[in-house]
């Protein structure tokens, strides 16, 4: 029999929460899903294994849902990944969203994981970092005294490390709707098809005018220490005319790149050639 | 901490530490030993249980995020003695060896096809991947299973 012997707060408002997370001490921790926290509690991980308050987020209304209006998509930070995968405006609107969420674990953690519990825990192959990177999210963190909203890529500063502050809460993932078109894909590679932890994630969205790009917006996750965009690369490619010779020099730049991050290791023989391989089907796929 | 909530269509109360595992809770509070506990760290599925319509791994829910909701465990799937079709199918099927996996098969099917009566064979696969299997190499499951859509839905497209 197992007791996490922590105390259990269940708040039922936002309001409620913060004022919890204000009283906090260094030894407070959010409950979202559970599928980090309480894992970690259990197999004694450093990072929960002092933790003895568990603020539990899962009964606040205000901070789950999925909403849309002319400027942005807006979803709950307790929003489960089962209800991303379900949700019809995700689905249209955020593909490269709904097939990175739909390919963390399995059925039943993804009906409990929550979206912003995948990038507060912030793992390096956290699965929907690198799909979120390319839609230029934001994040809303409010505390008791203080609300903001800043971009996820500046919100992750490494390995399981964010800028969140010990009496904030992530409230909401703000994604503006785009006035151009965009295409773009996601991909996972994990040890097997199911139920896998990645070994590499890539995103890549882009916005063509015959075979011209606009715009595009590249990110990776797992293969680099943290889910990460390629500005460099991106302003290389824009502009450029989409041939099959480009896409070669990007996907062949982009290992560099990933290389450049992670500098030399013995995976590298196998990750540079892959990387490069899948991120030029990647993007031979949008080309057609 | 008086955990309250709806277990198997009935009302349930429980005493019990906030911050105990929700399996735990069945199996050691209320003797529900259907529910199987395997790895107790959300991979292998045997503790797999339907929570608000959902399926979900017990070892992963605290007693205290209970409170007040609606969950069917494996002894809440057969109509007294009367199987459940899902079951019947398990055992025509030969899906059940050593039978430690089968309670959470049962119940992620079961909530496939709650949600899904006419699922293909990859939405089934994908509704059962959080369940391992040691025994069977998985056919005869997927067999049960699609017997089962078959049966609850004639024009099925299995």
């Amino acid at each position: 029999m197992i007791d996490l012997k922590c105390e259990v707060l269940t708040p039922n408002s936002l309001a409620e929460a913060l004022q919890y997370l204000a009283n906090n001490n260094e030894y407070t921790k959010i409950l979202a899903g559970g599928t980090d926290v309480i894992v970690g509690k259990t197999q004694g991980s450093k990072r929960f294994i002092d933790s003895n308050v568990l603020v539990d987020i899962n009964r606040i209304s205000e901070i789950r849902g999925i909403e849309e209006n002319d400027c942005s998509i807006s979803i709950g930070a307790a929003t489960t990944l089962g209800e991303i995968c379900n949700n019809k405006i995700v689905g249209e609107k955020l593909p490269l969203l709904k097939k990175a969420a739909s390919m963390v674990g399995s059925q039943q953690i993804r009906n409990r994981a929550t979206i912003a519990g995948n990038f507060v825990n912030n793992a390096p192959c956290a699965d929907t970092v690198p799909a979120l990177l390319v839609y230029d999210t934001s994040i809303e963190i409010k505390s008791h005294n203080s609300e903001r909203i800043i971009s996820l890529q500046e919100f992750l500063k490494g390995p399981y490390q964010t800028q969140l502050q010990k009496e904030e809460l992530v409230t909401r993932i703000i994604i503006s709707q785009k006035e151009q078109n965009y295409f773009g894909e996601f991909y996972k590679l994990g040890r097997r098809r199911a139920v896998a932890i990645s070994r590499l994630t890539l995103a890549v969205l882009i916005a063509l005018k015959e075979k011209q790009i606009l715009d595009i917006k590249i990110a990776s996750g797992a293969v680099t220490p943290i889910g990460t965009r390629f500005p460099k690369l991106e302003e290389f490619a824009k502009g450029k005319i989409m041939t099959d010779v480009l896409c070669k020099n990007i996907a062949k730049k982009m290992g560099e790149e990933v290389l450049g991050v992670t500098g030399l290791r013995w995976s590298s023989a196998y990750k540079l050639p892959v990387v490069q391989q899948m991120f030029y089907q990647l993007l031979k796929g949008i080309e057609r | 901490m008086e955990i309250k909530f709806t277990l198997n269509g009935k009302e349930a109360v429980v005493v019990c530490e906030p911050s105990l595992r929700f399996i735990d809770l069945l199996r050691e509070k209320l003797s529900l030993t259907g529910t199987k506990e395997g790895c107790g760290v959300g991979e292998c599925g045997a503790c797999t249980v339907i929570m608000n319509g959902v399926a979900v791994n017990s070892c992963l829910v605290l007693a205290s995020q209970v409170v007040g909701s609606e969950v069917l465990t494996i002894e809440g799937i057969a109509n007294g003695e009367e199987l459940h079709l899902l079951q019947k199918n398990f055992l025509q099927a030969g899906a059940v060896q050593c039978g430690f996996c089968t309670p959470g098969m049962v119940l992620s099917s079961y909530a496939l096809l709650q949600e899904n009566s006419n699922p293909s064979e990859e939405e089934i696969k994908d509704a059962i991947a959080g369940n391992l299997c040691r025994c069977t190499g998985y056919k005869q499951i997927l067999d049960a299973v699609k017997q089962t859509a078959k049966e609850l839905n004639p024009s099925a497209k299995l």
